[in-house]
């Protein structure tokens, strides 16, 4: 029991010496001195010898042994970086906000530093790492490795960013749509275990979606699958910064949501637009209830061509619950057909919003991981 | 004006000056911030940020102009006023004392006591639920604060700054010799009191972190204002023309741009 507590605090603290977890958990340093002797003994950390405050002591971090996953999830507004044992062993954790539109060699050189920070900080090694994999919220060409679509992230059109990342870190990097790497975790974490078809939508400042199918994530032909943001609702509808007309994205996401409410609401963040809707502004739950609709629509066309089980709704709106769900499902099902309406559940993913496409971007990181050991093991 | 802010500001300088002998530090300085809204500020060196910081602070007392907070005028004569008044300022050295633990820094010359001894464990008690509102990652708060990373030590700072529960906080150049990890650090904590509904300036060289969380740019210039900027409307490129001088007011510039279009019409 206590030796899980010396664990927590050195998995939630980062490499901390014996006298550190001992004011942390509140346990006496003679206890945490055995405890941490039988701790090393199973293995489970790792013991390393340091100077604190002038005198000797021993640095003690969680043991890794079969080497560290990183990944970098990009937002349209920050970047979150974990660093794990596996991908349900988290050992560091960090968000950052970046500016809107940046530039895509500020977010890759901050994403790097991050992932250098948190593995010194958890007491461990870069030499330990093993695979990052980066998250983006955009198509990305599987082919080219490009960011797939010009209008979509314009800060980050041309550059190879699995170059730019394995330059910085020197480990195999992998790249994949955020929304890819939402449905992965879901689907292992989350609210699409054991489905065979599912679909995990994202709705936070656009819209994309990740699908399971036959128990695989599906990528489609140039991984571009999924990408419901850019389904035409309208076709005379706004201008998509796709530069198509009526996209899902365009009725949907962030900015047509802050729009409608500016003149009436001003400046607000879609966070402050999600806490009044809850908190009753009749305002800015008939925009976010109007979403829904227009999410439901176009739900209702994969509904019809692919018969999910399950259709599991994360990003910020996930947070509303029902009083989006409810509008979501009434679309679906006056435009779905019936026997697929009628078989599909909707509701909102088990992950907290800013973990799902992490934890998805762990597991891509394990896979790799898994996929270099075997390797090694056949040719060696 | 993309300026107009539809919440009220909590504070409001309008025609701020001050003059240090032969040097115009600040002139007809206009400023404002909202409740719930992260105002940055920015400028070159010897634009008068910290002139500007250290009058909202009360440590200088301007020569003209009004200021407005919460609705009143007032005049703000020295720090303790001001912090009387809930304007918090954490200043770029953090003024924390090394050798002193967590409690005692946040406490320091605000003790709380109980019959006349030091009541430790309400101030323990307070400490944590603090650290916790900020959710702050600190293992202990009964270590001294020399051993804490500098986005930790800077976590302090805030922390102390937030006892008497003020309506505006300053943070000087708050991500300054931090690296990257206590950066994101310090400001997703700069998000954090916004949504509380604090006003926040912070003033800051990193554009990137400035085009990150704040809501609105204030560009000063050789002490005068050279253009207030959304950020949702505008660009790290415009921002920097209007610290460099490259573009000299923005309001004036789109003002003149105007006045021959409305001409012709």
């Amino acid at each position: 029991m206590n030796r899980l507590r010396v664990l927590d605090a050195v998995r939630e603290h980062g490499a901390m010496t014996q006298v550190e977890i001992a004011t942390a958990t509140g346990l006496s340093a003679a206890t945490v001195s055995n405890l941490v002797k039988e701790l090393d003994g199973a293995g489970a950390v790792l013991l390393r010898p340091s100077i604190r405050n002038g005198r000797r002591a021993t640095q003690v971090s969680v043991a890794t042994a079969r080497g560290l996953l990183a990944t970098a999830v990009f937002g349209d507004r920050d970047v979150r970086v974990a660093v794990a044992a596996a991908s349900d062993e988290v050992v560091a954790q960090k968000r950052m906000p970046l500016p809107a539109d940046h530039h895509a060699d500020e977010g890759t050189d901050r994403a790097a530093r991050l992932v250098h920070e948190l593995v010194e900080g958890a007491g461990q090694e870069m030499s330990g790492l093993r695979a990052l994999v980066v998250g983006l919220p955009a198509p990305i060409d599987t082919v080219s490795g490009h960011v797939g679509s010009d209008g979509i992230l314009p800060g980050w059109r041309g550059t190879d960013v699995a170059a730019a990342m394995s330059d910085a870190v020197r480990v195999p990097v992998a790249l994949d749509n955020t929304a890819n790497l939402a449905a992965l975790g879901e689907f292992k974490h989350g609210a699409l275990q054991g489905v065979s078809t599912g679909m995990f939508v994202k709705v936070s400042y656009g819209a994309g979606a990740g699908l399971i199918i036959g128990g695989e994530l599906f990528r489609g032909s140039a991984g571009t699958a999924g990408e419901i943001g850019h389904v035409t609702i309208d076709e005379n509808g706004p201008v998509c910064r796709c530069g198509n007309r009526g996209c899902l994205d365009t009725f949907v996401g962030a900015s047509p949501v802050l729009a409608a409410l500016r003149p009436t609401h001003g400046g607000l963040t879609l966070r402050d637009v999600i806490t009044r809707a809850l908190d009753g502004d009749p305002g800015c739950r008939r925009v976010l209830q109007d979403s829904g609709r227009h999410l439901g629509v176009a739900l209702a066309g994969v509904v019809t061509m692919l018969n999910p089980e399950v259709i599991a709704i994360g990003g910020q709106v996930a947070r509303l619950g029902d009083l989006l769900l409810g509008p979501v499902r009434e679309s679906v099902e006056r435009c779905a057909i019936p026997s697929a309406a009628a078989s599909v559940e909707i509701r909102v993913g088990e992950l907290p919003p800013d973990e799902a496409d992490v934890r998805g971007g762990l597991v891509l990181a394990e896979q790799l991981r898994d996929e270099a050991d075997r390797a090694a093991l056949s040719t060696g | 004006m993309s300026t107009t802010t539809t919440l009220a500001p909590v504070l409001s300088m309008t025609g701020v000056s001050k003059r240090f002998g032969a040097v115009q530090a600040l002139k007809d300085i206009d400023f404002e911030v909202a409740a719930g809204e992260v105002v940055a500020l920015v400028g070159d060196n010897g634009a008068g940020k910290s002139t500007l910081v250290k009058t909202i602070a009360g440590v200088y007392a301007p020569d003209g102009g009004n200021v407005v907070f919460d609705g009143s005028p007032v005049s703000i004569t020295s720090p303790s006023e001001a912090q009387a008044l809930g304007i918090a300022t954490v200043f770029q050295d953090l003024a924390l004392c090394d050798n002193l633990d967590v409690v005692g820094n946040l406490f320091l010359g605000n003790e709380r006591k109980h019959g006349g001894a030091l009541d430790e464990v309400t101030m323990e008690q307070e400490s944590w639920r603090l650290l916790r509102e900020l959710s702050a990652k600190i293992p202990s708060v009964r270590i001294p604060v020399a051993s804490l990373s500098g986005g930790q030590r800077q976590t302090v700072a805030i922390a102390r700054s937030l006892l008497g529960d003020p309506k505006v906080v300053m943070l000087d150049e708050p991500t300054a010799a931090l690296g990257v990890a206590q950066t994101a650090e310090v400001l997703n904590l700069v998000e954090r009191l916004r949504d509380k509904g604090l006003g926040v300036i912070l003033i800051s060289h990193n554009m990137s972190d400035v085009m990150a969380v704040a809501d609105r740019v204030a560009v000063l210039r050789l002490g005068r204002n050279n253009g207030v900027f959304r950020v949702a409307d505008t660009s790290s490129t415009e921002i920097i023309a209007a610290i460099t001088g490259a573009t000299t007011n923005a309001v004036t510039a789109r003002a003149a741009r105007r006045a021959p279009q409305e001409e012709q019409s």
